[in-house]
């Protein structure tokens, strides 16, 4: 009888532990999305995001450093409840945690010289040439959507940078996030500017980045995309966003 | 090179998590060595076999896959224990989950060594000792320790060096270590290098600075002043 009423109370308390808490993995290295300040604390989008969203759902949400290896076990655990790391949705991946919606669709994105008159449509760039990054998603998507650009394929997206300085391709097609931090930002990338909009059409790009929970944890995910679905809606988004990025970073 | 300043003090933090890891680690695996040692040289024929089990899969295994096996696999099983008697859910910190492998690992080469060194005393002496009337306590204080103790310390040493850069793994399962601040710092500035070449010099320094002091040990416990005089 005791043990009974013992049990029926410590199920009710981490019941509702759980529904006050969220204990959120994050990682650290992926700048800026996620990243150590000098203080040690882990800042960037990621966090701003998980923050907003923690808010929305009126949970506490404790942040658990873990490396990018340790992810998905820790989640499994319990030692965290969710994963805001910039986690791509891969089927792979969903076969062992359940993923929210999108919240995050870094968009491919093309860069020229200021003012050289380009636009991304097939026509503007047939017989131009275009820098990509060799066997990505956006390789794909330039041979599949502009298959009369002339493509130079490259091993990283630093490469394309510089070819693009030296003149040997009109144009690079490349992470729209990485694109700007890496190199428009940067003494590097003066003189150049992203055209034409943001591509993320899921044919080539698939479904985006989203938060990993348990495949248990059913109702935190509805709550989770309506809270994603809010923060899009109220300006929240876009003003964390544009902390870090000056397009927006969510897709279409 | 504002940079290193600026993350000075999380750095300085995480040097010493770090050394408290590797110390104490040390210090556990000492002890689990030695008992292991004593049992191997004279447990029964069950006992024995299980020194053997232990030291060949603690060598054996990588650390990184044992350090995942405790920190996950170590805190569902002591769960499913508890769980068996009717207690709530423990949680394993990362720096028990750290000290733990390391001793566990470590522990197992500290025994060969103990165990290597206690044969290499000449069984000649321990019945000499006995001869002249020695209690087998004043033998192994007087006349088996301080020798084991010398020959030894080579081995002691070396494993202490390995072992100090072995601390890396624990950042892995989210200890703030030095390896792990400087990682991700040398991320967050875009300086990888810069950050690196701090944690170089911060174990060579520390590994020198032991392997100096273990060599003033060496000396100490080699009355002849000889380190090589046999």
């Amino acid at each position: 009888m005791f043990a009974r009423l013992a049990a029926v109370l410590l199920v009710s308390t981490t019941a509702l532990a759980q529904a006050a808490e969220m204990k959120v993995c994050v990682e650290g290295a992926y700048p800026p999305m996620s990243m150590m300040n000098e203080k040690g604390e882990i800042v960037g989008m990621d966090i701003d995001i998980a923050k907003a969203l923690c808010a929305e759902i009126g949970a506490t949400c404790p942040l658990v450093k873990t490396d990018w290896e340790a992810m998905i076990p820790s989640l499994l655990e319990g030692k965290c409840d969710a994963i805001i790391a910039s986690m791509s949705i891969t089927p792979e991946r969903e076969q062992v945690v359940a993923f929210t919606d999108k919240y995050l669709q870094s968009p491919s994105m093309f860069i020229a010289r200021t003012g050289a008159g380009l636009t991304d449509t097939a026509e503007a760039l047939a017989g131009k040439r275009v820098g990509v990054q060799r066997g990505t998603v956006s390789h794909d998507f330039m041979t599949g959507e502009f298959p009369k650009v002339e493509l130079g394929l490259y091993g990283s997206e630093e490469e394309i940078y510089l070819d693009l300085k030296a003149g040997r391709v009109d144009a690079a097609f490349v992470d729209g996030g990485t694109g700007e931090t890496a190199f428009l930002k940067t003494p590097e990338g003066a003189g150049f500017a992203f055209f034409g909009r943001p591509h993320t059409e899921k044919k080539y790009f698939g479904k985006g980045v989203g938060i990993a929970l348990r495949p248990a944890d059913g109702a935190r995910r509805e709550k989770l995309n309506a809270a994603i679905r809010t923060i899009r809606a109220n300006g929240k988004y876009i003003e964390i966003n544009n902390r870090y990025f000056s397009t927006d970073q969510y897709g279409d | 090179m504002d940079k290193i300043f600026a993350y000075g003090p999380i750095l300085i933090g995480g040097m010493g998590v770090t050394l408290a890891v590797a110390v104490l680690s040390m210090a556990t695996a000492t002890a689990l060595g030695a008992a292991v040692a004593a049992l191997a040289l004279r447990g029964g024929a069950f006992v024995r076999a299980a020194t053997a089990v232990y030291t060949t899969v603690a060598r054996g295994v990588p650390d990184l896959v044992l350090m995942l096996l405790i920190f996950f696999g170590g805190e569902r099983a002591i769960n499913a224990v508890l769980a068996a008697f009717g207690h709530g859910r423990i949680s394993v910190s990362p720096f028990l989950a750290g000290v733990t492998t390391l001793s566990f690992i470590f522990g197992a080469f500290l025994a060969e060594i103990f165990r290597g060194a206690f044969l290499a005393v000449p069984r000649g002496q321990i019945e000499a000792a006995e001869a002249i009337g020695l209690t087998p306590r004043r033998i192994l204080v007087r006349v088996v320790l301080p020798q084991m103790l010398r020959l030894a310390l080579p081995g002691f040493t070396n494993t202490w060096l390995v072992m100090l850069k072995s601390t890396a793994i624990i950042s892995i399962v989210g200890l703030q270590d030095m390896v792990g601040i400087a990682d991700k710092a040398g991320k967050a500035t875009r300086e990888p290098f810069l950050f690196m070449l701090a944690v170089i010099l911060f174990f060579l320094a520390l590994t020198a600075a032991s392997s100096d002091l273990l060599r003033r040990f060496e000396r100490r416990f080699h009355p002849g002043g000889v380190a090589d005089a046999r």
